[in-house]
């Protein structure tokens, strides 16, 4: 089965440019924009095993690189799965790159630079890779640290691709693909969408994602009221603070009358 | 011309020409006669609303800059002498209207026998105020052309809007006009304004009008604080003209100055009295001012026998000559500015003021998650548990001998190596007005007091400075509580009494922040800077001047491997702070009502 993704701009074209380049590509854009959906759709396009990590606080370099494990014939080494992208060629992909600990992340410099190998220090292993590998990473701006945060230098080595919300025509037609919701539903949550995000910081904390509103899209057509339906996607996991819950269930209701 | 004179003049007949009821001009007994009509019961007021419409106005896209107010009195009192033009009496009605600085609202709305539709009513007035254009002149139908929008885009504001005209009608027969469909309704001194409509801004009803008082109206209207700012400006100069002859005298009392002599004296004859510290003041960091603060006050009483227990900022020595850049020059006037290090003695410890309890509460919970965080150390010789991963290392080790041996890893709450210096200005401009009641120094002060609790219960350590400046003379660096100093009543107590004053002068301010927290051992230092507008004083510190002195001031910290931050409620700030700070080390808060809270959030998110 192949993945639906609607381009937001020229975004295809570039990451194929850099997949010819064999450039690393970083991409910024708040969660639940497409980020995740895009890469996965690229690997099928471009023929190349998406291995995904998860990036946190307690990530080791041992969970990208690999480590011993034990069976009874004794101690033998597993890759882990940026050594296997680079090995068998594939695109590695870390996303939230920011959460992980720079101890880590400083693995992957020489492979982000033209070197393009890397080393295992525990096997004494310098892997070239694969004409085929590609680094792919990805982080939200939005989250300011001065604790973390990426070395300029080691960004400047990237093609960087900004994500934001897709524009409110390619948002309805996602929600139409994804959710199967009928086109008017689809323009109002749109709509919504497009008035929360007028909020700023100092309102709400997030703004509402893409994903969010293919889930309330999804509960409706599950039959559920679509005042309810915004209610438990979009509203409740917006925020508790009670001023601003009151308004969105005050917008929400203005867009789809409350059922009594 | 004269066709949409006539045209106004009806209108303007109908905003304050009320011929049912013949009725003083205060809005209270107005309201009081006109209960027969309205449903008091059932009323919703302002004030509960006030935070909603501003978030919902937002969210239809209205200008985050504007102020939401009640038009009550004020509007009163501002339209008396057009009123009189008319009709020689005063008589009012509270009517939704907005200039370019804020929306007015009616003090409460209780038109309808039902709590939810006088709720509602707020939010279809506080949509409508975003949809009305400002400029138009012909009310009606650009009242009209607004409800119509509304009414196609939200289906919730079409129910409404049905059920509220309907009732409004049934007990308004004077309202009928507003189902015309004429766009020129002919008005008669029977009309009644129509509760759901956005009437126009006053003043520039006025100025339509040409009427003579278009001066005054506009003034006491839209430029109430230009000349409050004035006003602060002068009084401002006057002090530091003052200043000028007296020395340091307009700051501490004759008094204080001999209890500085006779400290001196003093201290030699009893060593108990040891406020080498404070003497010591170089070290502005180095100085400790726990309970010694208390007694230095009780002391100031019992030997200069001051009768009063005011509050008085106690200097610390003849403070230090600092360079400041000259950008002009391109180069650093050496030992130019004067830094006055000081500390309010005679402060009353006070605990946490309860205004700020449910804050903190709320606060609490985000507290609660970060200091959940653990961190995993790995490679112990010894700790909690194996690390099966370094212990099959090991057996895959080619040459065991060699190796460390290190299999154990332990979890420990993770200690938090940072040190945040916030420096705080209190600047003259910080006496503005927030609301009515509230000036921007008190939320300043708010937020002072939420992060160091914050911070306390984090154990991170910190330290909190406040500045403002009278031209390179005197840069007056409040220590209110330093790296040092436990943090407690007594800081509170400094905070409480922080007193707007002066100028600006940020660039020295923000040198003296970073001689500070480089002596912190922490591994990462934060200066956070507290702001309401441009850096400026009455020298040539202003404009470029200021600016690139501060921009050079805060490179400098940079250099030190510190990390600068800027957070401003000076909605203009955009225009500098990009340049001063970068583009992602400063923040600027619209609602400095916000400003504790978002404070603390933003230090929280800054260092997670
Ligand atoms: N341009 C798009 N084309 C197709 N689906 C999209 C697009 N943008 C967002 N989506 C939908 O939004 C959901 C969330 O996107 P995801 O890629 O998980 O976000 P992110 O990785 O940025 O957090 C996806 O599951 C998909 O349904
Ligand atoms: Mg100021």
């Amino acid at each position: 089965m192949s993945s639906y993704y609607l381009p937001q701009a020229n975004e295809v074209e570039l990451f194929e440019a850099a997949a010819g380049m064999n450039l690393p590509v970083l991409i910024k854009g708040p969660t639940g924009c497409g980020k995740t959906r895009f890469i996965e759709t690229m690997g099928e396009k471009l023929d190349r095993e998406v291995y995904t990590v998860v990036c946190h606080d307690d990530l080791s370099a041992a969970d990208l690189v690999g480590r011993h494990l034990i069976d009874e014939n004794g101690t033998y080494w597993q890759d882990g799965p940026l050594t296997k992208a680079v090995r068998n060629g594939g695109i590695c992909y870390l996303d939230e790159i920011i959460e992980a600990r720079k101890d880590t992340t400083v693995v992957l410099h020489s492979l982000a630079d033209y070197r393009r190998v890397l080393p295992i220090d525990r096997t004494g292993e310098l892997i070239e890779a694969h004409p085929d590998f590609m680094l792919v990473v990805s982080y939200n701006p939005g989250y300011q640290n001065v604790l973390k945060g990426m070395k300029p230098s080691t960004k400047q080595r990237f093609i960087s691709l900004s994500f934001t919300y897709p524009k409110p025509e390619i948002e309805k037609e996602v929600i139409l693909k994804e959710s199967g919701v009928d086109e008017p539903t689809a323009q109002k949550l749109v709509n919504i969408a497009g008035e929360i995000r007028q909020l700023s910081d100092s309102d709400i904390q997030e703004a509402v994602s893409t994903r969010l509103l293919i889930y309330a899209a999804k509960l409706m057509v599950k039959g559920f009221d679509p005042y309810e339906a915004c209610m438990h996607s979009i509203v409740e996991s917006l925020s508790d603070e009670e001023d601003v819950l009151e308004v969105l269930r005050k917008l929400i209701s203005l867009h789809f009358s409350k059922a009594e | 011309m004269s066709s949409k004179v006539s045209h106004l003049f009806s209108w303007s007949k109908v905003l304050f020409e009320d011929s049912f009821e013949k009725v003083g001009i205060f809005a209270d007994s107005y309201l009081r006669q006109k209960a027969s009509r309205l449903h008091e019961e059932t009323g919703v007021s302002f004030e509960s609303k006030e935070k909603s419409l501003k978030i919902f106005y937002h969210l239809l896209g209205g200008d985050k800059a504007k102020e939401l107010h009640i038009t009550d009195k004020r509007f009163i009192e501002t339209s008396r002498t057009l009123l009189e033009k008319f009709s020689g009496k005063g008589k009012s009605f509270f009517l939704a209207w907005q200039d370019e600085k804020a929306l007015y609202f009616p003090a409460t709305l209780s038109y309808f026998d039902d709590k939810e539709l006088n709720d509602m009513h707020y939010y279809w007035l506080c949509a409508m105020l975003s949809q009305v254009n400002l400029q138009s002149s012909n009310i009606m139908t650009e009242n009209a052309r607004a409800a119509a929008f509304l009414i196609k885009k939200y289906p919730g504001f079409q129910d409404f809007y049905k059920q509220a005209k309907n009732l409004l009608l049934q007990n308004y027969p004077e309202l009928s006009y507003i189902d015309s469909s004429q766009s020129e309704v002919l008005l008669d001194d029977k009309s009644y304004p129509n509760p759901l409509w956005i009437y126009p801004c006053i003043s520039t009803n006025a100025k339509l009008l040409d009427f003579n008082d278009e001066e005054e109206m506009g003034r006491e209207d839209g430029k109430k604080d230009k000349t409050e700012e004035l006003k602060m400006k002068k009084k401002a100069n006057q002090i530091d003209d003052e200043k000028e002859t007296d020395g340091l005298l307009l700051f501490l009392p004759e008094s204080l100055m001999s209890f500085m002599e006779q400290v001196n004296v003093d201290r030699q004859e009893n060593d108990s009295f040891d406020e080498d510290a404070l003497y010591n003041a170089a070290d502005l960091d180095e100085i400790t001012l726990g309970k010694k603060d208390a007694n230095l006050s009780s002391r100031v009483k019992m030997d200069l026998d001051i009768s009063s227990r005011e509050v008085e900022d106690y200097p610390l020595g003849d403070g230090f000559l600092r360079d400041e850049w000259d950008y002009k020059k391109g180069i650093y006037l050496k030992k130019y500015v004067r830094i006055y290090p000081q500390v309010a003695i005679n402060v009353e410890p006070i605990p946490l003021p309860k205004r700020l309890n449910a804050m903190m509460r709320r606060i609490q919970s985000e507290l609660d998650l970060m200091e959940l965080d653990r961190i995993k150390i790995d490679n112990l010789p010894y700790g909690d548990e194996i690390n099966f991963d370094a212990w099959i290392e090991y057996r895959g080790h080619q040459n065991r001998s060699n190796h460390p041996q290190r299999f154990f890893q332990s979890f420990e709450k993770k200690t938090r190596d940072i040190s945040t210096l916030l420096l705080a200005d209190i600047s003259l401009s910080t006496e503005a007005g927030v609301t009515q009641d509230i000036r921007v120094i008190d939320m300043i002060k708010d937020s002072l007091m939420v992060f160091s609790e914050s911070l306390h219960r984090l154990e991170d350590s910190f330290g909190i400075y406040a500045f403002s400046s009278i031209k390179n003379k005197k840069v007056n660096f409040h220590i209110v509580k330093n790296f040092k100093e436990k943090y407690g009543e007594l800081a509170r107590g400094r905070i409480e009494v922080l007193k707007p004053g002066y100028y600006t002068r940020l660039g020295a301010a923000v040198r003296e922040s970073g001689k500070i927290l480089q002596k912190q051992q922490s591994q990462n230092r934060l200066l956070l800077i507290l702001s309401d507008g441009k850096p400026n004083d009455t020298d040539r510190y202003d404009g470029r001047y200021g600016i690139e002195d501060t921009k050079k001031a805060i490179d400098e910290v940079r250099q030190m491997g510190i990390t600068p931050f800027c957070i401003t409620i000076d909605v203009e700030a955009r225009e500098y702070l990009p340049y001063l700070f970068g583009r992602n080390s400063y923040a600027v808060i619209r609602d400095a009502k916000k400003l504790p809270k978002v404070l603390t959030e933003i230090y929280m998110n800054l260092t997670k």
